[in-house]
């Protein structure tokens, strides 16, 4: 079932156009991520949605109403910011009391909410503490349960994650995750990190200069990336780009393999390289080769410990199964 | 003892000792442009310094003694409050009004901005004389524009009321941008993101101003208000000019009086002791301006 | 709190240098301070004359008053030495003398020099039988007139203020005020004009000041009527606004033809009546301030130069003081600047001079002098506590003016102010 569509929605600054017109889909309950590098129009997007900024050309529909021009506070939409946006004069409690004070939700109706969201998020301790007496973490969860208890139809996330530790950052999508799949709601979240995209959405919108490059699941995206820059931007290490003549072998202008579907052998293979920079993780090695008649270096994977000396000579052969064609316009054959 | 056991000067102290030698210049400047004038200030308060009574050197607390029973200056005080109050409420109101709404300005009009704070770059002599032919009929364009239509403006210097308003015009003219430079500094202080999340979560513009905006602004409305009042216990130069302390003594605020108790009076020593009285009262809100900001600021 | 400063620097300086200072300067050079007047601007101008005639070099300073008098009390208070000749307006020279500020220079001009000088300017200066400062400028109280209004009205020039109240009535109009005076409170501004009324009625400050008996009799009477003439001109015969009116306002009500008389100083009358000032100076006349019962006397003021008492180079000074009020340098500055009010009264013979102000006004010169004749030396009482009484009464006045309070309680206040600031 839809919930928000977007219909050639275009946003300009001045006379700069940085959306393009567009269209895109989000249905109920889902789990869209935005996902682009910085400056490719993700946030905007999503502040577009969420009303903080105009819409230039197009309609945005939300529950199948014409939303383009209603107010940022009626289209029962939460937000929580990358800065966190809690009010520093306010305790926890009223920082996540503040929309419900702003619909004139009874008061014991609000303690109900304010308590059950503080247990959910581990905050009943903190109720009382300002926002500047809390770690990154916790603020993280406050602007969470601010944004929970308005029971909004979708929740909007706008890089959430990006001002805590990398520790912190695994636990936090996990909570996100696991708060999807308790409440079920929309849930539109913008970040510029691949890793957090694939292991959060149900779809990902891969975003380029304001340009939506390809729609679909994870896997999808993964396996059948439809151009060269969605074929770049997801998965990692990223994936090998081979132009020239070992492309034009596979009847592609370029071909593109990721560094798992690549086998390595100190004694025979497809291409013939020299080995460079091997980054041991245990589970995996990576082992980084200058391949003859192949301009960039290629990163391989070889499964547990693969010890290669620098500059010795090795081999390498690609799945062809695994390949990825593409034509000169940078998009994708299909065989 | 050894070299661990000893307490060593660190590794920042050459850089320290650099900037309390900088230091150096302001204290001496403190000392001599404020304390050792201050002393003498209170000396003289103490003293029957009178230039043509006759000086016996004698020291007491008589000064402070006839100050109780100076109508006059108790007129003075009066005056005094009615121009701060009205003065410093008018200024903060419509500073902050016109920061919060140039904030909202942005592109190439924010360039305007300038125009505002030309009021505070003017002399406060030349204010004075601005707003004298203003408040004056024959002279002022205003009321030769409703002249025109037949409207006769009264003249407001005539009045006490009109007098301490038209005063209260001038210094509020010339003084709101001081105001509007802090407030708007503050509301620079303020991130952006929380308006939007205030406008998400459901509040109006208005409920965003009062619940978010207002009480984040509260230190700085507080601090501005405190500093214009200190500031504003020296009206003089607007007197001076505007109406001499006129009509009567309607507008002889306390520093003008002290001014016409030394220089007109020859009374030295009872000028002075007004002025140690404006001294404590101005010190008296610092130190609580002080405590207030340490108390916002930890 | 500029005010407070200067006062507590000037008392800390008081305090801690009971001895007075070295001499910061070279025995053949000075420093005079003077506030800005056509005169002293002058003045300033002809500096290197003076050096190149004496040898002595003359560091002319000339600030506006408010510095003035911050630069005074610092000096003379802390007996800085710092001012070998300083601007003396005749209303401080008793404050002055009585303060010990200046020192009398009685015995270091010559008769050749004094001879010279209007008697009743000089005379101010006398006081105890010394000479305290010579007079540069004497402005004298009088009165411009509009000949078009008062012909349209039919009426004559008026003699005395009740003429005034007569002709005023006949003139005004809701469209045209007939009279502006100053009326803001000061002893330099309605009570440099409102004695003028005063005197005509035969009003006095005190019972006998030329008998010595100094009690107050500000709420006499003959002051009351006054009083009452006074409030009822500006207020029923002046334009709006007329009880702030300081002599800036009343020249430019009486340039923009707003008002038919003005009863000024001279330096204002001179603008009024400049065509190169006034669009209407061709149709205005300049008469004597009016009179009354007890005869006519026109406002005077006198500035002078004297010699602080913490002098060190007072024979240069006074050699200085002389060279200034000469008839050659007057003369100069009577023809450099807009100047008419010298007390040097061979400058009136002087050709030059007497035809630039000629083709000011044909009137002008000999109104002046003929009002010069009029006044009295002590039109304000020449006692130290003037400036202090006339603050007092002219507040007071200004507070009846304005309706604040009647002109009976307003005598009544300045009466009890005056007895306070006497210690009677």
């Amino acid at each position: 079932m839809r919930h928000i569509e977007l219909k050639g929605v275009q946003k300009d600054f001045d006379k700069t156009t940085v959306i393009p017109p567009l269209d895109l889909e989000i249905a109920k309950g889902e789990f869209v991520v935005f996902v682009g590098p910085s400056g490719c129009g993700k946030s905007t997007l999503l502040r577009l949605i969420a009303g903080l900024e105009d819409v230039t050309k197009g309609i945005l529909e939300i529950d199948g109403v014409d939303a383009t021009d209603t107010a940022p506070g009626k289209r029962g939409l939460a937000m929580v910011f990358q800065s966190y946006a809690l009010y520093p004069h306010l305790t926890v409690a009223q920082n996540i009391a503040f929309p419900m004070r702003m619909a004139k939700i009874p008061r014991d109706e609000q303690q109900r909410r304010i308590t059950n969201a503080a247990a959910a998020l581990n905050l009943t301790d903190y109720l009382d503490r300002r926002p500047k007496q809390l770690s990154g973490g916790q603020r993280q969860r406050v602007a969470i349960g601010r944004a929970i208890v308005r029971e909004p139809s979708a929740f909007l996330f706008d890089e959430p994650l990006s001002n805590l530790d990398a520790a912190l950052r695994v636990g936090m999508r996990l909570e996100i995750s696991e708060l999807h799949k308790r409440l079920k709601t929309t849930m539109i979240y913008v970040t510029h990190d691949q890793v957090e995209a694939m292991t959060l959405a149900d779809k990902i919108v891969v975003l380029n200069a304001g340009a939506i490059e390809q729609v679909g699941s994870p896997l999808e995206l993964y396996d059948t990336p439809c151009n060269l820059f969605v074929a770049k931007f997801i998965g990692s290490p990223m994936m090998n780009i081979i132009v020239g003549q070992h492309a034009a072998v596979f009847h592609a202008a370029s071909v593109g393999v990721r560094p798992e579907h690549l086998t390595i052998s100190k004694s025979s293979g497809t291409w013939t390289g020299v080995a460079g920079l091997s980054e041991h993780l245990g589970s995996d090695t990576y082992i980084r080769v200058d391949v003859e008649g192949i301009d960039e270096t290629m990163t391989v994977r070889a499964q547990g410990k693969f010890n290669v000396n620098r500059g010795e000579t090795v081999y390498i052969s690609p799945e062809v199964e695994n390949l990825h064609r593409f034509n000169e316009a940078g998009l994708r054959v299909v065989s | 003892m050894t070299a661990q056991a000893q307490l060593r000067k660190g590794a920042t102290y050459q850089l320290q000792r650099g900037y309390r030698l900088m230091m150096v210049p302001a204290l001496l400047a403190v000392a001599i442009f404020a304390i050792v004038p201050l002393a003498g200030m209170f000396a003289l308060s103490f003293s029957d310094y009178h230039l043509i009574r006759g000086t016996n050197w004698e020291f007491g607390f008589h000064n402070f003694a006839k100050m109780l029973a100076d109508k006059r200056l108790m007129n003075s005080i009066y005056v005094m409050a009615a121009l701060s109050v009205l003065g410093v409420a008018a200024q903060v109101l419509i500073g902050s009004a016109v920061a919060v709404g140039l904030q909202k300005i942005t592109g190439r009009w924010r360039v305007g901005r300038i125009l505002f704070l030309l009021p505070y770059a003017v002399p406060h002599v030349a204010v004075a004389l601005i707003w004298l032919s203003l408040f004056t009929p024959t002279l002022s364009p205003i009321n030769a524009f409703f002249d025109v239509f037949g409207i006769t403006v009264p003249a407001m210097l005539t009045s006490q009321w009109g007098a301490i308003f038209a005063i209260v015009v001038a210094d509020t003219w010339t003084n709101f941008p001081f105001a509007m430079l802090i407030i708007m500094a503050a509301l620079q202080g303020i991130s952006p993101d929380l308006e939007e999340a205030a406008a998400i979560d459901g509040a109006s513009r208005i409920r965003t101003f009062i619940h978010i905006t207002l009480p984040l602004l509260a230190p700085a409305l507080l601090m501005v208000t405190l500093f214009r009042f200190i500031d504003s216990l020296k009206h003089f130069p607007m007197i001076f000019v505007m109406t001499k302390g006129g009509p009567g003594r309607s507008t002889q605020a306390t520093n003008f009086y002290a001014y016409v108790q030394t220089f007109q009076s020859s009374n030295v020593a009872y000028g002075a002791a007004i002025a140690v009285m404006l001294f404590l009262m101005a010190a008296l809100i610092s130190f609580y301006v002080a405590k207030l900001n340490q108390r916002v600021t930890s | 709190m500029k005010h407070l400063l200067s006062t507590a620097l000037a008392a800390s300086i008081a305090l801690s240098t009971p001895f007075a200072t070295t001499s910061v300067h070279a025995a053949d050079e000075i420093n005079v301070l003077m506030f800005g007047m056509p005169f002293t601007n002058g003045l300033r101008d002809l500096a290197d004359d003076f050096e190149a005639e004496t040898g002595i070099k003359a560091n002319i300073d000339v600030v506006g008053q408010d510095v003035f008098e911050s630069r005074i009390a610092l000096s003379f208070t802390g007996g800085t030495g710092d001012i070998d000749v300083v601007h003396t307006p005749v209303i401080q020279v008793q404050r002055w003398i009585q303060a010990g500020w200046l020192q009398p220079l009685t015995d270091q001009v010559s008769e050749e020099t004094t001879s010279d000088i209007l008697a009743g300017p000089l005379g101010a200066y006398t006081v105890d039988g010394e000479q305290w400062a010579l007079p540069f400028f004497a402005g004298v109280g009088l009165m411009s007139y509009r000949k078009d209004l008062l012909e349209a009205a039919g009426a004559e020039v008026p003699e005395t203020w009740e003429d005034m109240l007569s002709v005023a009535e006949k003139i005004t109009t809701k469209d045209q005020a007939a009279i502006a005076m100053r009326a803001a409170p000061g002893q330099g501004f309605n009570m440099f004009i409102f004695p003028m009324v005063m005197r005509a009625y035969g009003g006095t400050f005190f019972t006998d000041y030329e008998g010595g008996d100094f009690t107050p009799s500000i709420n006499s009477p003959e002051n009351l009527e006054a009083l009452n003439v006074y409030v009822k001109l500006i207020n029923d015969y002046g334009p709006a606004g007329a009880g702030n009116f300081n002599f800036a306002e009343v020249n430019a009500a009486a340039q923009n033809g707003q008002i038919a008389f003005a009863v000024e100083g001279t330096g204002i009358i001179s603008q009024i009546v400049d065509p190169a000032n006034s669009r209407f100076a061709d149709v205005t006349g300049i008469a004597l301030p009016p009179g009354g019962p007890a005869g006519r006397s026109p406002a005077i003021g006198v500035h002078g130069m004297g010699i602080p008492a913490s002098a060190t180079n007072s024979d240069a000074a006074a050699q200085f003081i002389e060279w200034a009020v000469s008839a050659e340098t007057v003369s100069k500055i009577a023809l450099a600047q807009s100047f008419p009010d010298f007390t040097t009264a061979s400058v009136a013979d002087n050709p030059e001079v007497v035809a630039k102000y000629a083709s000011i006004h044909p009137d002008f010169l000999s109104t002046r002098v003929a009002a010069l004749d009029l006044a009295i030396g002590h039109y304000r009482p020449l006692i130290p506590e003037w400036p202090t009484l006339g603050q007092a009464i002219g507040e007071s006045v200004n507070a009846a003016i304005n309706g604040l309070i009647s002109p009976e309680e307003a005598l009544e206040q300045a009466e009890a102010d005056m007895r306070d600031i006497l210690g009677q």
